[in-house]
């Protein structure tokens, strides 16, 4: 089965991993990739840098839902905006919604309290596949979210059931315990880990699988290895003195030492994405859906 | 780099373009030439921590690392749980307020996970070791960020947070000593509501949780305060080195234009900018870009058009950077270095590089 056939069946996609291993392309490439497939998509960002609609050409979202295609959206979300709707929503008198945002409590609590800001993001995702949806946004089948790179991913990931452990009664706990659940379901949410073939981003790559097993029970659907040099040939032109040849040689022996590591450490699915002579943009994610959609997924 | 000049070196960037590798390149640098040298770094890889021959011991205290140079070099890999712990120690009047703020739920839950604690605790660290004065020289490598300088706030924030007080007076008055919410409050009919709000969205055990938490830590106020006004003035102080780390490509020369400009206008003392893992540009490269097909499956044509990008982005970052900061290139290496030795060389280019760079600014 291919990978994409395994993943369009979810409700809730997250795309993680290291800073700087094309986390965003891959979050843009399923996007395009299970909308072609008939499904609605939403794709959700939450960096307060904005980069999906430069890969996807269409103007920033700026918290607005932009059409990109007939079945796949995007949208910008800024977390603290979310809580500040959740207390309009469950407050309704004016003058009190005011009292409570401009209160200090309000501010750091929403600021300081651990996965609070994450948990509102799952919960909103939640909102829209059940059919909660805005004036123009088109009910999502599935939801990709663009997990921040912050080094401590695995934190955006189990903020729900921490949140539904303190917060044990009341609306917002009740809310987080029903996302944590959600997210303990294999058949509607799906974890997409993206590395590159290198030592730093491998190593953090297999110490996030392990976090994600111990803290949340999970693991990925899906690992993306990206930037991949091109195999080498099976008869290389014995070194012909092109320096070029060279780099090439040290790097894809680099990028196989550490596909060898993955596959040691890492029996599940894992799709390869090669480097392409293309800057960020549209042709570079149709190109890399293209080889997406042949990956087999076979570990 | 005199030593004299600069005995504090930041190195600050976005997450994934190598800080964690250049710094403790720069360390070993430092250390070869003689110099005391302290390299700060957080959650590495343990890649690295086998590189630099320091185990997790270097999470509790300052390491040596085991090296055959003619300085000393210590490794101190930070994480937020270990030194926010040992904070209390240190602070906590008494060993009943110790225990009553580690077994503090709350603490628990937001010791380890509190978006922005691990830049907090590093700047706290930071104090720590610039005041016992024991190195000559340190190399902090600041925390994975996406916005590079969320650091460099977590003073400003803490002391801003502390200044206004506003967890203390907002949650002490809730609770009577019996830990029962108060009947009544001096925020008036208003108040209650707001405080029923609260109630109703957070339950009451999560708030009593906090105002314990806060309650506990008050005795340790003035000292955070103090301290991070005094890691404010270390971060501003003219010999302080800011050394901005970027990666090659078109879309990277906003950002890093973004983030020099933010660090200048905030009164750091901003270097050099290296733009690491640039590819190198390879003779028979300039002409017509290869097609899809043959770049895609011939890595010599990929690295040629790979070594034309990087030369254009990092041309329009030098000329848009002008000449107030200068602009140092780190190659791709066939390797990723991850032993002392390759380490090491990577400093020995990297050190002359900036050294070229920061004495043309001299001159």
């Amino acid at each position: 089965m291919g990978v994409l056939e395994a993943l369009e069946r979810r409700q809730m996609l997250v795309v993680t991993g290291k800073g700087g291993v094309g986390k965003s392309t891959v979050a843009a490439v399923l996007g395009r990739r299970l909308a072609a497939r008939g499904r609605k998509v939403l794709l959700l960002e939450v960096d307060p840098r904005e980069s999906l609609h430069h890969l996807l050409d269409v103007p920033p979202s700026g918290g607005e839902v932009v059409t990109i295609a007939p079945r796949l959206q995007l949208q910008h979300l800024d977390p603290r905006r979310l809580l500040d709707d959740l207390v309009r929503e469950k407050l309704k008198v004016g003058v009190l919604v005011r009292r409570v945002l401009s209160s200090p409590v309000h501010q750091h609590f929403t600021e300081g309290a651990p996965g609070l800001k994450e948990t509102a993001v799952f919960g909103r995702a939640l909102r829209l596949i059940e059919g909660h949806v805005p004036r123009g946004m088109v009910r999502p089948d599935v939801v990709i979210l663009d997990a921040p790179a912050t080094g401590h991913s695995v934190a955006w990931l189990a903020a729900p059931r921490l949140i539904s452990d303190v917060i044990r009664s009341g609306p917002i706990g009740h809310m987080a315990s029903v996302i944590a659940d959600f997210m303990a379901d294999r058949a509607r949410f799906g974890v997409v880990v993206v590395t590159t073939a290198e030592e730093m981003p491998v190593q953090e790559s297999l110490e996030l699988i392990d976090l994600l097993d111990d803290r949340v029970q999970r693991t990925p659907d899906l690992v993306v290895v990206n930037s991949l040099y091109p195999p080498l040939p099976e008869a290389p032109d014995a070194d012909d003195g092109d320096p070029a040849g060279a780099l090439w040689a040290h790097r894809r022996a680099l990028n196989d030492r550490e596909l060898g590591r993955l596959a040691d450490h890492w029996h599940g699915s894992t799709a390869e994405l090669p480097l392409l002579p293309l800057e960020p943009g549209p042709q570079l994610i149709a190109t890399l859906g293209a080889h997406l959609e042949q990956a087999s997924g076979s570990s | 780099m005199d030593p004299r000049d600069f005995p504090l070196v930041i190195v600050v960037g976005s997450g994934g373009v190598g800080k964690t590798t250049l710094a403790a390149a720069l360390g070993l640098k430092s250390a070869s030439a003689g110099r005391d040298t302290l390299v700060m770094t957080f959650d590495p890889s343990l890649r690295l921590k086998d590189a630099l021959g320091v185990g997790a011991v270097a999470a509790e205290q300052e390491t040596e690392v085991p090296f055959g140079g003619a300085g000393r070099l210590c490794a101190s890999l930070l994480d937020a749980r270990t030194t926010f712990d040992r904070l209390i120690d240190r602070y906590a009047p008494d060993e009943a307020a110790r225990e009553r703020i580690l077994r503090n739920r709350f603490y628990d839950n937001l010791s380890g996970n509190l978006a922005g604690v691990l830049e907090y605790m590093a700047s706290e660290r930071l104090f720590e070791v610039a005041r016992d004065g024991a190195h000559e020289r340190i190399v902090l490598d600041t925390p994975p960020t996406r916005q590079a300088l969320d650091f460099l706030g977590a003073p400003d924030r803490i002391v801003s947070f502390l200044d206004s007080g506003a967890l203390r007076i907002a949650l002490k008055p809730w609770f009577d000593a019996g830990g029962q919410l108060r009947a009544t409050s001096r925020l008036g009919a208003l108040g209650r509501n707001v405080e029923g709000f609260f109630d109703r969205m957070v339950g009451l055990e999560l708030l009593r949780d906090m105002a314990e938490f806060f309650q506990a830590f008050s005795p340790l106020y003035d000292g955070f305060r103090e301290r991070a006004i005094e890691v404010q003035r270390l971060l501003r102080a003219p010999d302080t080195l800011f050394v901005l780390v970027s990666a090659p490509g078109r879309q990277r020369v906003a950002d890093t234009l973004f983030f020099a400009r933010r660090l200048s206008e905030a009164g750091y003392r901003l270097g050099p900018v290296v733009v690491n893992r640039v590819h190198p540009t390879f003779p028979g490269a300039g002409g017509p870009a290869p097609t899809l097909d043959v770049a895609g499956h011939d890595g010599r044509e990929l690295l040629r058009w790979l070594g034309e990008r990087d030369r254009e982005s990092v041309t329009a970052l030098r000329s848009l950077l002008g000449g107030s900061h200068p602009l140092v290139e780190v190659p791709l290496l066939p390797d990723e270095p991850t032993d002392l030795e390759s380490l090491a060389a990577l400093g020995g280019m990297l050190g002359e590089r900036l050294d070229d760079a920061l004495g043309a600014c001299r001159a």
